[in-house]
C-alpha cells in the first residue's frame, strides 16, 4: 500500500515538474537581441546586399532566420520611442542593411555616420534593403 | 551623343524633382488581437513605404519575420504555421490616395486620406479601401492608418485548438514617418 503513494506521489510530481517546463516553453519571452548568440555568417554588409540583388531566392534560403554578424560603413542612425535604426551603407552603393536595435539593446552615444561598424541581428529578408533585427553591436 | 546623355540626365533630374517622392525605411505597423482568452500584438518597425504626393500612389513593403512578439513561441506559430513566411516572406499594399486635391502636403495640418489598393497577405491578393490620415508637422509628413483584417480572407487557417485565442479580425495600425527624397 505504502509503495503505491510513493508511486502515485513520484508520478504526480513528476507530472508538475513536466507541467511546469512546458509553461515556460511556451510563454518564454522573445529575447530583445542576438547579443548572447553566436553568429552563424559572418559577411560585409555590401556582399550580404549583392547576395540578395543578384538572387533573393537563393539568399533568403541562405540567410534568413540565420545569426548574421555584417560589417561596414554607418550611413545613418535613427530612432523612434523604443527602437534605433543603425543603416549600413557604402557611399557610391544605392542600397545597403537596415539593422534594428531594441533601444535597451543598444547605447549609441559613441556612434556616428562614416565609423566602421560590426552588427550581428537576424536576417528577415530583403525590401530596398536587406533587413535585420533584434541586433546586437559586436566588438 | 554626349548632349543626348546631358539630355537623359536632366530629364531624370526634373522628373525626380516633380515627382515628390516621400520615402520612409523604418515605419512602424503592428496588429491586435483581442479575445477573452488572450491578448496577442506584435510590432513591425522596419517597413518600407514610398508616398508620391504628385500622383497618390502609396506603397508598403514588410517582411513577415519583421514582427516582433513578446512571446517567443506566438512568433515561431506566427510564421511558421499561420503565415508560412519562409514561403511568403513579404506582405505588400500598392494603392492611391483617391482626394489627392484635399491634401496640401506643402501646408502643415491633418488631413483625412481616403486610400484604395491591392493588399497582398500570405500570397493572396485583395482590393481594399480605407480611411486614414496624412499629419505634417513641421513638413514631416506621417502616414496613419488603422483597419480590420480577417486572416480567413487571405487563406490562413488557424487549428480549432487555438480558435478561441486568436481574433477572428485583427486590428492592424499603421504609423509611418516618411523623409524627402
Amino acid at each position: 500500500m505504502k509503495k503505491i503513494i510513493w508511486f502515485a506521489l513520484a508520478v504526480v510530481l513528476i507530472g508538475i515538474i513536466i507541467g511546469i517546463f512546458m509553461w515556460l516553453y511556451a510563454f518564454r519571452k522573445a529575447d530583445i537581441s542576438v547579443a548572447s548568440k553566436k553568429a552563424d555568417i559572418e559577411i560585409k554588409a555590401a556582399d550580404l546586399l549583392k547576395n540578395f540583388t543578384d538572387n533573393e531566392d537563393t539568399a533568403n534560403k541562405t540567410y534568413l532566420d540565420k545569426v548574421v554578424l555584417v560589417s561596414g560603413i554607418i550611413d545613418k542612425i535613427s530612432e523612434d520611442s523604443t527602437s534605433v535604426s543603425i543603416y549600413i551603407k557604402n557611399p557610391e552603393d544605392m542600397a545597403g542593411v537596415m539593422c534594428g536595435f531594441n533601444k535597451a539593446a543598444i547605447d549609441k552615444s559613441t556612434l556616428k555616420k562614416g565609423d566602421e561598424i560590426r552588427i550581428k541581428g537576424i536576417c528577415t529578408g530583403y525590401l530596398m534593403d536587406v533587413v535585420l533585427n533584434k541586433c546586437a553591436l559586436e566588438k | 551623343m554626349k548632349s543626348k546623355v546631358l539630355l537623359v540626365a536632366f530629364l531624370a533630374v526634373v522628373q525626380l524633382a516633380n515627382a515628390q517622392k516621400y520615402i520612409a525605411k523604418t515605419g512602424h505597423v503592428w496588429f491586435y488581437s483581442h479575445t477573452p482568452m488572450e491578448e496577442i500584438e506584435a510590432h513591425n518597425r522596419q517597413v518600407v513605404s514610398i508616398l508620391d504626393a504628385s500622383t497618390g500612389d502609396i506603397v508598403f513593403n514588410l517582411l513577415n519575420k519583421s514582427f516582433e512578439f513578446k512571446v517567443a513561441l506566438m512568433q515561431e506559430h506566427f510564421n511558421e504555421n499561420y503565415m508560412q513566411s519562409t514561403k511568403f516572406p513579404k506582405s505588400t499594399f500598392k494603392g492611391k490616395i483617391t482626394n489627392l486635391d484635399k491634401i496640401d502636403f506643402k501646408k502643415d495640418g491633418t488631413y483625412t486620406a481616403e486610400v484604395t489598393g491591392d493588399m497582398t497577405i500570405h500570397g493572396v491578393t485583395k482590393n481594399i479601401t480605407t480611411i486614414g490620415t496624412i499629419e505634417i508637422v513641421n513638413g514631416v509628413i506621417t502616414a496613419k492608418a488603422k483597419f480590420k483584417v480577417i486572416p480567413k480572407d487571405y487563406g490562413i487557417q488557424i487549428p480549432q485548438l487555438v480558435e478561441n485565442k486568436i481574433a477572428k479580425e485583427m486590428e492592424v495600425t499603421v504609423d509611418i514617418p516618411y523623409s524627402a527624397n
